[in-house]
């Protein structure tokens, strides 16, 4: 047996390095307007989304939460530039019980933003008229909703079509009561139809795993996205995490071992991407239950050659396990829903937020387990400032997003809570770092460039962001993309667009925001 | 489909008919008390606290209460008070008056399955509900509600009785999944150190386990010699065993594969080790459509000697605190191995599924009969075929000899877990079940 002797250095948490700026969020949940909590039972106890988006063209990112049992809540922003977080609750015809998720997307490429709604029961899609409002579209479009537990969403447009594809995850067989482990249901696949005027009847991605977050990425830079899918393993029965190969007008593949692809099985409830180590290839952030994992690339080549998608966890190296409550009393582990890569103290790194919270009273598991805000330090690993920071909240946390809901060039912050209203954070800095907003547009189909990725030179340091539709939990955004920028006091940008092409550098100016489309340099952005 | 479960949809098929006999009381019994373990089987696998010591307990405490409860009202069984450790004499029927023996079961079985899974997610709580009232209305059909309230309160008796018995063993509160925050660290190169990059296992599992209150077996029995002294040396039997563990992924045939996976028995995503021979012996039960006593003695000897053995087996992990191959490997032969299965979270020596298996296949052997030839269904559902086995030793031998070729334990830590596993079984089997 062994003497005493604490293993201290598995315990220590990454120091916060002295360059490392820490945020400040101030809460105006009480002042926002913002007033919804999402509702119900067994058939809610995963989703709870929240979608951010700007519905109305003045820039400003209006908020759509689930509400389960309750009816979606939609609340168009009233914010100044600069000011306090206000939201009014408005009519758009988006008030509809048993929603689970909500994503935005301009399906039909029209210019006004579209919305999924993932519902226990059928799914909708839902056109918008513009000036926020929105009519279902389902039998327009030919979107069969069908009937089950849908979680999870992602979008890309695949090459040469006209009309998006859409992925949608379903969970548990929820007609199973004694024995619903083992029932997970098929995930659908909602492709184009032949005339592009529309969705052909889904097709099945079977074998199917409970999926609690689904995202489309070009992980291997091929220039076509692979559907990644995160599993819950606590319902399947011989599954594992997924990736899916979709090649233009043929079946999805699922990779195999002898691709490369290892088997890996966590209770998958969220995907965050980002390229952390710049090597051009996304990082994955996948939370769970107890370690959240970050996977990179084992083998990243450098030389063109094919990537194989074998990843190496690197989540204990780099801090952001996020296992277990870093304030409070309580020793039991984690609960972790959606997250998000965003550069929250503007200086030039990405950071991560994970909304945490119990699945519903398990006594295994902490049952006030405050949300994470990890910040990046330059050497690539994280540090937990989510108290420092005030973001720590205990409620149930579910969806989250993190947009500049004021257009201050700071990243504000909403989490939707189970049982309990949604909270709101303004990120009141004080905060050196300097920022672009860029929002992108291309005209005809994929309006919002979703599969490109916008760059950000400074310097010899490129930072780059996949555009996606997807991934997180049940949440999802359309809006300004946000970089920051750290000190620098000039930068540039470019597009590489969705299929393939490579807009030219461009010079952008610290703290301003930007409209960029094809063949055009960008175009400087004010509020009001 | 497993013959436990054609044995399920028969017994649902004969609840159908319209008035009791005394076979269908049988029936109706019998058909709660498997569609218990059913469900058990599968909140083994959902509960994440439940990793092979933990979920070992919960069977031996379930498997008691529904032994108890048919013991009670059956004189061919005779009760296990006064010898397992600690187990004070049960309540007792009134001799004047009628119990139904499906209720009795049912209301055991719903007690203490409710309790020793109460810690279960929002799924597992919804499913015991469900199935408490489904079998309640099942149990109570026909049957007079006078009796049927008497019968269920004693039912419920019997499993609260089990219940306050187990909560000083040791092994009733768990935290953080069994890992421990503070843990001291290795001062020497033959002691265990993590071997994953989870955070929450970078402290061996459950490391008190060994001190739990056994069932049957004497405190601290079973106890086995060191594994082969610690050495890096050419020659010496460490190494040689060390060697023998390296050089088993490039040998291994795609048979060899398979048998790694089928007792792989990982926690959480299967019914773990003790929940495998669970499976085993309830398919063997069902194909010899064994009555209702014979079931509950099976499933409460071979819980008691799973339990028994996780702990003779966890107070000799901790003893020698033994690393594991991948870290001598790294260290010493390869810094690039890599074993097929997942390396558990604490120390090597003796290998777990050895003992077990060893328990297992001694008790179910006094109870089958030597070369009892049987087929073992357990992951059909995760896609493994059914594996046939001449012996139940076979399958415990063979469990065993997965450990090697998964990479995770020397030869030593499995031949002589297996022989732990035969001390620990002959416990069990001494216990006197039938008058």
């Amino acid at each position: 047996m062994r003497k005493l002797l604490l293993i201290a250095a598995f315990l220590a948490a990454s120091p916060l390095h002295a360059q490392t700026p820490i945020p400040t969020f101030t809460e105006e949940t009480a002042t926002s307007g913002i007033e919804s909590s999402f509702m119900g039972d067994w058939e809610y106890m995963v989703g709870g989304g929240v979608a951010t988006f700007d519905c109305n063209g003045d820039g400003f990112e209006d908020v759509l939460t689930a509400g389960g049992t309750a009816q979606a809540s939609f609340f168009v922003n009233t914010s100044t530039a600069g000011g306090p977080l206000t939201f009014v609750r408005q009519t758009s015809g988006l008030e509809i019980e048993a929603v689970s998720g909500t994503y935005p997307l301009d399906i039909d490429s029209d210019g006004n933003i579209d919305i999924v709604l993932l519902r226990v029961g059928e799914n909708m899609v839902m056109r918008g008229l513009g000036n926020c409002q929105f009519e279902r579209a389902n039998e327009a479009w030919g979107f069969d909703g069908g009937d089950a537990w849908s979680a999870s969403f992602s979008a890309t447009w695949e090459h040469g079509q006209k009309w998006p594809t859409i992925a949608i995850g379903n969970y548990i067989d929820r007609m199973q009561d004694e024995f619903p482990w083992g029932s997970c249901t098929d995930n659908w696949l909602h492709r184009p139809n032949a005339d592009s005027s529309g969705f052909a009847p889904p097709l099945p991605l079977t074998p199917s795993y409970c999926a609690l977050s689904i995202l489309f990425t070009d992980w291997d830079r091929s220039g076509t996205p692979s559907l990644r899918v995160s599993n819950d393993r606590e319902y399947y029965k011989g599954g594992q995490e997924q990736m899916w190969h979709l090649a233009p007008g043929e079946p999805p593949v699922l990779l195999k071992d002898t691709d490369g692809w290892a088997r890996l099985r966590i209770w998958g409830m969220g995907i965050a991407s980002n390229d952390l180590n710049g090597d051009g290839f996304p990082e994955y952030f996948l939370t769970s239950m107890a370690d959240s994992k970050l996977q990179t690339l084992a083998a990243p080549p450098a030389d063109g050659t094919p990537a194989r998608p074998a990843y190496s966890d690197v989540a204990f190296a780099k801090g952001v396990t996020a296992h277990r409550p870093y304030i409070g009393d309580e020793i039991q582990p984690s609960t972790g829903w959606h997250a998000q890569f965003e550069d929250v103290n503007n200086d030039g790194l990405a950071d991560l937020f994970v909304a945490k919270g119990n699945v519903d009273k398990m006594p295994d598991f902490a049952l006030h387990d405050p949300n994470n805000l990890l910040l990046q330090n330059p050497d690539g690993t994280f540090t937990e400032t989510g108290d420092k920071a005030s973001v720590a909240s205990m409620m149930i946390s579910r969806g989250a997003a993190l947009a500049d809901f004021n257009l201050d060039g700071r990243l504000d912050l909403i989490v939707t809570n189970r049982r309990t209203p949604a909270q709101v954070w303004r990120n009141t800095g004080p905060l050196d770092g300097h920022w672009i907003g860029v929002r992108i547009h291309q005209e005809g189909p994929n309006p919002d460039a979703i599969g490109g990725w916008l760059e950000l030179k400074r310097g010899e340091t490129v930072t780059r962001r996949e555009i996606t539709s997807g991934g997180g939990h049940a949440s999802g955004q359309l809006g300004w993309l946000h970089m920051g920028l750290g000190n620098a006091t000039e930068a540039q940008v470019r597009i590489i667009w969705p299929d393939g092409t490579e807009g030219p550098w461009e010079q952008v100016a610290p703290d301003h925001f930007y409209l960029v489309s094809p063949g055009a340099p960008p175009r400087s952005w004010t509020p009001g | 489909m497993t013959a436990f479960r054609r044995l399920l949809s028969v017994l649902l098929l004969a609840l159908m008919l319209p008035s009791l006999t005394m076979a269908q009381t049988d029936d109706r019994a019998a058909f709660a008390y498997q569609r218990w373990y059913a469900l058990v089987l599968e909140l083994v696998r959902h509960t994440p606290t439940y990793t092979p010591p933990v979920a070992s307990r919960a069977f031996a405490y379930v498997s008691i209460a529904a032994y108890e409860a048919v013991a009670s009202g059956n004189t061919d069984l005779r009760t296990l008070a006064g010898q397992l450790h600690g187990l004070e004499p049960l309540p007792a029927r009134d001799p004047a008056a009628i119990y139904d023996e499906a209720i009795v079961i049912q209301a055991a079985m719903a007690d203490s399955a409710s309790f020793f899974f109460s810690n279960t997610g929002p799924t597992g709580q919804r499913a015991m509900t469900a199935m408490k009232a489904d079998l309640t209305e099942r149990t109570s059909a026909g049957v007079d509600p006078e009796t049927g309230a008497r019968s269920a309160a004693f039912g419920k008796a019997i499993a609260d009785h089990i219940i306050a018995w187990s909560m000083d063993d040791g092994g009733a509160t768990i935290v953080n999944m069994g890992f421990p925050l503070d843990y001291p660290a290795a001062t020497k190169p033959f002691e265990w150190v993590p071997t994953s990059a989870i955070r929450q296992q970078q402290m061996p599992l459950l490391p008190e386990w060994g001190t739990n209150r056994p069932f049957a077996m004497p405190q601290d029995a079973c106890p086995l010699p060191p594994p082969p002294a610690y050495s890096e040396e050419v020659g010496s039997q460490f190494r040689i065993e060390a060697q023998e563990v390296h050089d088993v992924p490039g040998q291994l045939t795609d048979e060899q594969k398979l048998i790694a996976r089928f007792w792989s028995d990982d926690p959480m995503l299967s019914p773990t080790p003790p929940g495998h021979w669970v499976t085993i012996a309830l398919d063997q039960l069902a194909l010899e459509d064994a009555p209702l006593d014979r079931q509950v003695e099976v499933l409460a000897k071979l819980g008691i000697t799973v339990a028994d053995a996780f702990i003779a087996n966890w107070k000799m992990k901790y003893e020698y605190d033994l690393l594991r191959p991948v870290t001598y490997i790294r260290r010493v032969l390869d810094d690039k191995w890599s074993p097929l299965l997942i390396t558990p979270p604490f120390p090597e020596y003796p290998s777990g599924h050895s003992t077990q298996s060893g328990a297992a296949a001694t008790v179910l052997t006094a109870l089958f009969g030597e070369n009892h030839a049987f087929t073992d269904t357990t992951h059909e559902d995760d896609g493994l075929p059914a594996r046939d086995f001449p012996d139940f030793w076979a399958a415990a031998n063979e469990a065993g000899i997965s450990r090697l070729y998964g990479g995770i334990h020397f030869r030593s830590a499995i031949d002589l877990g297996l022989d732990q596993g035969r001390c620990v079984g002959d416990f069990t089997n001494a216990l006197v079940t039938r008058s």
